[in-house]
């Protein structure tokens, strides 16, 4: 579905992300792996044509045989609003503090589907009260709502839109234990009820051995190994893998 | 929560009338002659001694200047704010006459300002690196440094010397009904030096705020998840209001005082002229009668704004923050 | 790059017009109060660089000998506030605390009321000269310095390198003026600079109202309370080049203050 080839990312003349190629099969949880400064929340703003001024990508990132680096912005907002939705690791400021929550939930999924706010109030309070979240919180503003509830609103959203594919990039890293293992849970459900791809970025091999399929490890801009999960933690080939490997136990 | 709210903001606009009163108690206490005659003007003259004593033992004037003050305070809270010494007529009646001068000129500047920056700030603010981004601040440092009273001049001897298409002073023609149209007319030139000279610092000040607002992280995930543009644009504006509208806040005294000058200018016949020829004249209790006002009048526009700026901010009502 | 080339641009346009100011009696053709009655309203050129006003007096020397009286009123008045502004910044955000909390109030109050309106009655009471007014701007101008001071105390305060200090006992005096004053000095410097300037559109608003320098002494001010009758008769000129130099000198040290505000901008 999702197949990237020779990117390379620059910012300021910098070279951020050097050469990568991986691939994000359909129906799949894919996870990037790597530390921070490694190149892959960029490679994520990449995917979603959202790189900072200075920036700029080369290559390939084949979205369905589209490559997403050449798209023009206005296509690149269709792609973004039609079948790519993405949950952010910081879900305490992903909303805007002075909007109530129930008409940023409906411009987050309502609108992007086209249904009317009566039909979206009624389909989300389902989804809310599966995710244990009561429908008060349409009429409540982010700043009365606690970080993990505000995240679970965002899978929410994710949950609406059913979107084609699903990033997300460190989603639980500012979250406790629980709520994480709860999250993770989500995630594959989601996956595995809708046949949601998911492309899952993070720094916790845990995370990945608990819900990906497939891993790209990723080490200061280069994208080092690649594989199903099972296989890369029974036989790491790189160095870099293996000493991961190492320190997890 | 509200209530308590609205409570602070009005012990804190008390204390500044009080310091406000108390800077003009002070003028008359300062200023040559005897209060009483400082007190009633020109009808001074006219009272005898034994009245004068009267006056004298009413506003306590033999006792310790803080229970003058007192006295004088209470006095004027009833409504009596004496004589003018020059016109003999109540102060409060001649500034009745003048408040509506006032705060037409007053609520049509303001009006026009806050659209008209509104609308630069916001096309500005959005279009980060763009010409109006960068056009927009020369624009304002170069119009806030234009004295106000200076493009008055330049404007009338352009429009109303050299033109002559709008009328150099006045609030109506000597001769004339004292109509609407006459009067906004006269209205045009004042109130577009004040709009000129003070749009571009609000626009710019709307416009960085906007461009901060921008940066926050919630704008990215919005636009990341394919928000509509509009209403990511409203987002953003509605929290870039609030700075905005403090800055409002903050700037309305200097404001005020610029007026003050535009209006004597133009012989606007507003509380600011009025002021102005009361301290050129020396007549001390009109003097202290239009400062009280003034200082009124920015009380009651920033009780506005900081009820407007209740009304917007979410956390502010929930009792979050302040 | 750009920046400091501009802002050396007006470096030079304020230096150039003090510069002029401050030898305005070894530059200046004629002396700023020479009259010429058989010469007034002469229009510019013919000997009048800018022309003579209603009294025949040349508008060019009377623009430096006037630019020299405003500078200096606004250069004395911006340093009293700018001692008061420090003191009382200093103290509240020094100690911190109660005595805080009351000192902002006050000085928020003080704040709301317009200056010019405090200044208006002063003047009534004074009428003083160019050093009274001098002393009245000050005394009202310190009001944004005061607060700015007592952010950036409080913001230092709390710094790595005070709280090392105070752990190895060094006076107070020498962490208040070492430390914490020193380390204010940009944020003062940006903030005096935009006083500069208001305390020069004060000066000229008293003045062309009549109610500050008296008329015998020229200022930018005082030149512009006669351009208002001129302009009725066609004088221009009397009226304009006043206001040119008010309008250029306060334009170069908002872009001064604008470029020595950015980079500290986070």
């Amino acid at each position: 579905m999702l197949d990237v080839n020779g990117l390379s990312i620059e910012v300021n003349g910098k070279r951020i992300v050097e050469e990568s190629s991986f691939v994000v099969p359909r129906g799949k949880i894919t996870s990037i792996i790597g530390e921070s400064g490694s190149g892959k929340s960029m490679t994520v703003a990449t995917l979603l044509g959202l790189l900072p001024a200075g920036a700029k990508a080369t290559g390939q990132a084949l979205y369905n045989g589209r490559n997403l680096i050449t798209l023009s912005d206005k296509e690149m907002a269709s792609i973004r609003k039609s079948a790519v939705f993405t949950i952010f690791q910081d879900a305490a400021n992903s909303f805007n503090s002075s909007v109530k929550m129930g008409r940023q939930l409906y411009a987050f999924s309502g609108e992007r589907t086209g249904a009317t706010v009566a039909q979206f109030r009624m389909e989300m309070a389902v989804i809310l009260a599966d995710l244990g979240l009561s429908s008060d919180i349409f009429e409540q503003y982010p700043f009365e709502l606690s970080g993990g509830m505000l995240q679970r609103c965002m899978i929410a959203c994710a949950l609406y839109v059913k979107p084609d594919l699903l990033i997300a990039d460190e989603p639980t890293s500012a979250l406790d234990m629980v709520l994480q293992k709860e999250f993770i849970k989500l995630l594959k459900r989601l996956n595995e009820e809708l046949g949601t791809t998911i492309l899952l970025i993070t720094h916790d091999l845990d995370i990945v051995a608990e819900a990906a399929h497939e891993m790209v490890v990723m080490q200061q801009g280069v994208v080092v190994e690649t594989g199903a999960v099972k296989q890369v933690f029974e036989q790491p080939q790189h160095s870099y893998t293996k000493r991961l490997l190492e320190s997890r136990f | 929560m509200t209530a308590k709210w609205i409570g602070k903001r009005m012990v804190m606009g008390t204390i500044v009338l009080l310091i406000v009163s108390f800077l003009s108690f002070f003028i008359m206490h300062a200023a040559p002659g005897d209060p009483a005659t400082a007190f009633y003007g020109g009808n001074a003259q006219t009272l005898t001694t034994a009245e004068k004593e009267r006056i004298a033992q009413a506003f306590a004037l033999d006792r310790p200047v803080l229970v003058q003050y007192g006295v004088w305070l209470a006095e004027t809270l009833t409504g009596n704010l004496g004589y003018s010494s020059k016109e003999g007529r109540p102060v409060a009646t001649i500034l009745m006459e003048r408040l509506p001068n006032t705060l037409l000129l007053f609520s049509v500047t303001l009006f026009f300002i806050i659209i008209g920056s509104i609308w630069l700030g916001t096309v500005a603010g959005m279009k980060e690196g763009s010409l109006w981004d960068r056009g927009l601040s020369t624009f304002s440092i170069a119009t806030s440094s234009i004295p106000a009273f200076w493009l008055g001049i330049l404007f009338i001897s352009f429009f109303a010397v050299k033109l002559g298409i709008f009328p150099s002073s006045g609030t109506g023609e000597i001769g004339g009904d004292g109509g609407l149209v006459d009067k906004l007319r006269h209205l045009i030139m004042p109130a577009a030096v004040l709009i000129l000279t003070h749009v571009g610092i609000y626009a710019r000040f709307l416009q960085e705020s906007i461009k901060a607002e921008s940066r926050h992280y919630y704008v990215m995930v919005a636009r990341a998840n394919g928000v509509a543009e509009k209403e990511i644009r409203q987002g953003i504006l509605r929290n870039a209001s609030m700075p905005y509208l403090n800055y409002i806040g903050m700037t309305i005294p200097s404001f005020f005082g610029g007026s003050i000058i535009v209006e004597s200018l133009f012989s606007w016949s507003g509380l600011g002229q009025l002021t102005v020829k009361a301290a050129m004249t020396k007549d001390f209790p009109l003097l202290m009668g239009g400062i009280l006002w003034t200082g009124l009048i920015v009380v009651i526009s920033l009780f506005i704004i900081d009820l407007l700026m209740y009304a917007l901010n979410p956390k502010l009502r929930k009792g979050g923050v302040r | 790059m750009k920046t400091r080339k501009s802002l050396l641009f007006w470096y030079a346009i304020l230096g150039f017009i003090v510069l002029m100011t401050v030898f305005a009696s070894v530059v200046a053709p004629y002396g700023p109060n020479d009259m010429n009655m058989d010469n007034v309203y002469g229009a510019p050129g013919d000997g009048h660089l800018l022309g003579t006003d209603h009294l025949g007096r040349d508008v060019f020397s009377r623009l430096l000998a006037g630019g020299k009286v405003t500078l200096t009123v606004a250069s004395v008045s911006v340093l009293l506030s700018l001692v008061l502004g420090v003191l009382y910044g200093g103290i509240s955000g020094y100690i911190g605390g109660f005595i805080d909390t009351i000192m902002m109030r006050l000085l928020e109050a003080f704040i709301t009321i317009p200056s010019l309106i405090i200044i208006l009655a002063f003047q009534t009471v004074m009428q003083g000269g160019m050093w009274g007014m001098a002393l009245i701007i000050g005394l009202t101008g310190w009001l944004v310095t005061a607060r700015i001071v007592r952010s950036e105390f409080l913001r230092l305060k709390e710094a790595e390198f005070v709280q090392m200090a105070n752990m190895f006992g060094t006076p107070m005096w020498k962490i208040i003026i070492g430390h914490l004053l020193r380390n204010s000095v940009p944020a003062i410097f940006v903030v005096t600079l935009f006083n500069f300037a208001g305390a020069i559109f004060i000066e000229v608003s008293l003045s062309f109202l009549g109610i500050g320098i008296p008329p015998a002494i020229p200022s930018w001010g005082n030149m512009l309370y006669y351009a208002q009758n001129d302009i009725l008769i066609g004088a221009w000129w009397i009226g304009l080049f006043p206001g040119i130099m008010i309008f250029i000198t306060i334009l170069a040290i908002n872009f001064i203050g604008e470029g020595l505000k950015n980079p500290q901008r986070r």
